[in-house]
């Protein structure tokens, strides 16, 4: 798991309920860019200047170097669009999650919807689901296992409201 | 969120269990683990090469080992304990803390770190096996010279390539290090409000990343030249066997800070917690690290002063040399202005950090003679070259390793160790190591040359004294072992904040750390 920071963890507008949560970025794109590039500066100069004199085997493994940083980078850059968001209005529940290149947007009947936080110790490694026709969907990936029964409670409370 | 079918790697959650636990983890903590036994294994296998070699050494004439023998310990003895104690610890080290110290759940790419680390013991499994093969393991000396690593046995193309593989698992662990630290902080976590832990990983991670490649080409340089026909420092084929060395210790000198800056890291971590004051001159300690670092780039050919070179440039790597004691000066004054007029308190954390200041700074001002190049001529392949580096990475580098394996064992385990094994661990290891490494100063100075079995008869007194001390250290070891076994198994309970005077994220945490942990990230204010 690379989530850190949950936002904006529940509010209410015109009774519905929201939940959103992504995870931390603290790297911002020009940082990144800054950071790439001066390693990637760095590794080519020393790289060309060893081919050069004649030693140009340094030059591919820089090249790979280079590349897995590349795409380092580009994942990192590829989760910043993370988020999952649960919303409550009226009689439908909402499920939104983005993760990588995968997502998934899911609606369910509230009276349907279940809350399901299982805890291997009390808790302690808590998971969260909500689940309607026999389909569960995991929830507060983001959060710790406190969040996770917290929010389980809310939503307790939200669903048989 | 996501369908419960496909969950996320959740490890709380029906993960494996047994070997596949350990295997298939991608938890930073089990990893980090990982790596320190790993280290510690090693330690032990290098460290009984050393016993040999000190046994050997122990009167003058053959007793124990044939020459080439001597050399393939002395050889192997450095390429584990560099590649395969240090580094990993360090790297269990970062596993372990940089997370907890950032207030993030895992590193940036768990996967790519369990590949990272198990890349490792394939490696070390590897260069130990040589030593089975036809004409043993490798002899050539660590640093892998043409033309002895050119004319070698198969035992040379398997420690190519073990050393190709660990360079792959570093550039894995160092990728993994700097985005996780960049883009996982805790928010208000500002780069100059992170511990000076983080900061000299994030540093060291940085050179290696720089210098890893430059390693991989010229030891594929070295393959090539010895299965494929070219001559790149075959000197029959009219290659270079000098540049080797240029280009290896291009690498190798900043090589020798990634193995030390992690070292100061933990103990500007130990250092405020056991005086009770806040670190003196954060921001200084920031730059000079990164100094130091930039400086690694240009001292290169100080290691190699007697193969010849123009005036200029001998007093260029001369200087250059002598400028990186400016930041490792600013950092020494201020570990000593942290702890003075602080509240000290000697627990075996703060023993063995307060031992790294004053035997680290002995290997730093021999260090400085040997930058002196008209005196490096002498002093070139003497005993003094191994007291100074051994006064660095065994006083310098492990000891720092132990000061932070004592400083966060009960976090790691939440039991605590016992004080009384600890002192005595310390007091052995200094009082070992001071015996085994100070004479050496003197056996070079009298023109002992290193890596030859036998010697004159008038280094005997030396050469036994070292040996006894190499003993008496490596034996101790042994308590610090049965000190670990002892904490992991049971003990008092560690508090959540073990030390009085600890700050930092990591202490906001129960003791023994959870399984997953910041999954939701706290804010530093």
């Amino acid at each position: 798991m690379e989530q850190v920071k949950t936002e904006d963890c529940a509010g209410e507008s015109a009774g519905a309920f929201v939940f959103q949560s992504r995870p931390n970025h603290s790297l911002t794109r020009p940082q990144e860019r800054l950071v790439f590039w001066s390693l990637a500066a760095l590794c080519s100069a020393m790289a060309l200047g060893f081919a050069l004199m004649g030693y140009w085997l340094t030059l591919p493994f820089a090249g790979l170097e280079i590349g897995l940083l590349a795409w380092a980078f580009k994942v990192l850059r590829g989760r910043e669009g993370d988020y999952e968001a649960l919303m409550i209005e009226g009689d439908v529940v909402v499920l939104e999650w983005h993760v990588g290149t995968r997502g998934e947007r899911r609606e369910m009947n509230r009276h349907w919807a279940r809350v399901a936080c299982d805890c291997r110790t009390p808790g302690r490694n808590c998971r969260l689901s909500v689940s309607s026709h026999g389909r569960a969907t995991e929830v507060g990936q983001y959060l710790s296992d406190e969040g996770r029964l917290q929010l389980a409670a809310t939503l307790r409370s939200r669903l048989q409201g | 969120m996501s369908d419960a079918a496909h969950a996320h790697d959740d490890h709380s959650h029906g993960h494996p269990s047994g070997i596949m636990r350990w295997l298939t983890t991608t938890n930073h903590k089990d990893i980090g683990t990982m790596y320190l036994w790993f280290a510690l294994i090693m330690l032990f296998s290098a460290g009984t090469m050393a016993l040999l070699i000190r046994a050997e050494l122990f009167q003058p004439g053959l007793q124990l080992t044939n020459p080439d023998f001597f050399n393939q310990l002395t050889t192997m003895h450095g390429l584990i304990m560099i590649f395969g104690a240090i580094m990993p610890a360090f790297s269990g080290f970062a596993n372990w803390q940089v997370p907890l110290m950032i207030g993030a759940p895992d590193m940036a790419f768990p996967r790519m770190n369990n590949w990272a680390f198990w890349l490792l013991p394939v490696a070390a499994l590897m260069l130990m096996s040589s030593f089975l093969l036809p004409g043993g393991a490798v002899a050539g000396g660590w640093t892998m010279y043409p033309p002895l690593f050119i004319q070698g046995g198969i035992s040379y193309d398997l420690t190519i390539l073990a050393v190709h593989i660990m360079g792959l698992s570093s550039i894995m662990g160092s990728i993994n290090i700097v985005t996780t630290i960049l883009n996982m902080r805790a928010p208000g976590l500002t780069l100059m409000k992170m511990p000076l832990f983080v900061w000299t990983w994030l540093i060291t991670a940085y050179l290696l990343i720089a210098t890893m490649p430059v390693l991989a080409g010229a030891v594929t340089m070295l393959l090539t030249d010895r299965n494929f026909g070219t001559h790149f420092f075959n000197a029959a084929g009219g290659g270079d066997p000098v540049m080797f060395q240029h280009i290896f210790w291009f690498f190798g000198h900043p090589e020798v800070y990634i193995l030390i800056l992690p070292a100061f890291g933990i103990v500007s971590q130990i250092i405020p917690t056991f005086a009770r004051k806040p670190l003196f001159g954060y921001a200084s300690m920031v730059y000079a690290t990164a100094s130091i670092a930039i400086l690694s780039f240009t001292v290169w050919a100080h290691h190699m002063f007697a193969v010849g070179m123009p005036a200029a440039a001998q007093l260029f790597f001369m200087f250059s040399t002598m400028l990186i004691a400016v930041p490792t000066g600013v950092k020494v004054f201020n570990w000593v202005a942290t702890m003075w007029k602080g509240s000290l308190t000697f627990e075996t954390p703060m023993l063995f950090a307060i031992a790294f200041v004053c035997l680290f700074t002995i290997g730093g001002f021999s260090g400085l003679v040997l930058a002196v190049a008209p005196v490096d001529i002498q002093l070139q392949d003497t005993y003094y070259v191994v007291a100074h580096f051994h006064y660095v990475l065994v006083s310098g580098a492990l000891f720092a390793i132990f000061a932070g394996i004592y400083y966060w064992l009960p976090k790691w385990t939440g039991h605590m160790y016992s004080e009384t094994l600890g002192r005595w661990h310390f007091w052995l290891s200094v009082i070992g190591m001071n015996i085994v490494f100070f004479p050496m100063h003197f056996l070079g100075l009298a023109g002992m040359p290193r890596r030859i079995p036998d010697y004159a008869l008038q280094f005997t007194e030396f050469n036994q004294i070292a040996t006894v001390g190499a003993f008496i250290f490596g034996f101790s070891q042994l308590v610090f072992l049965v000190l670990v076994l002892k904490t992991i198994k049971g003990g008092a309970k560690a508090a959540d904040r073990v030390w009085e005077g600890a700050e930092g994220l990591e202490w906001t945490l129960p003791s023994p750390a959870p399984y997953h942990t910041f999954e939701t990230a706290p804010v530093v204010k």
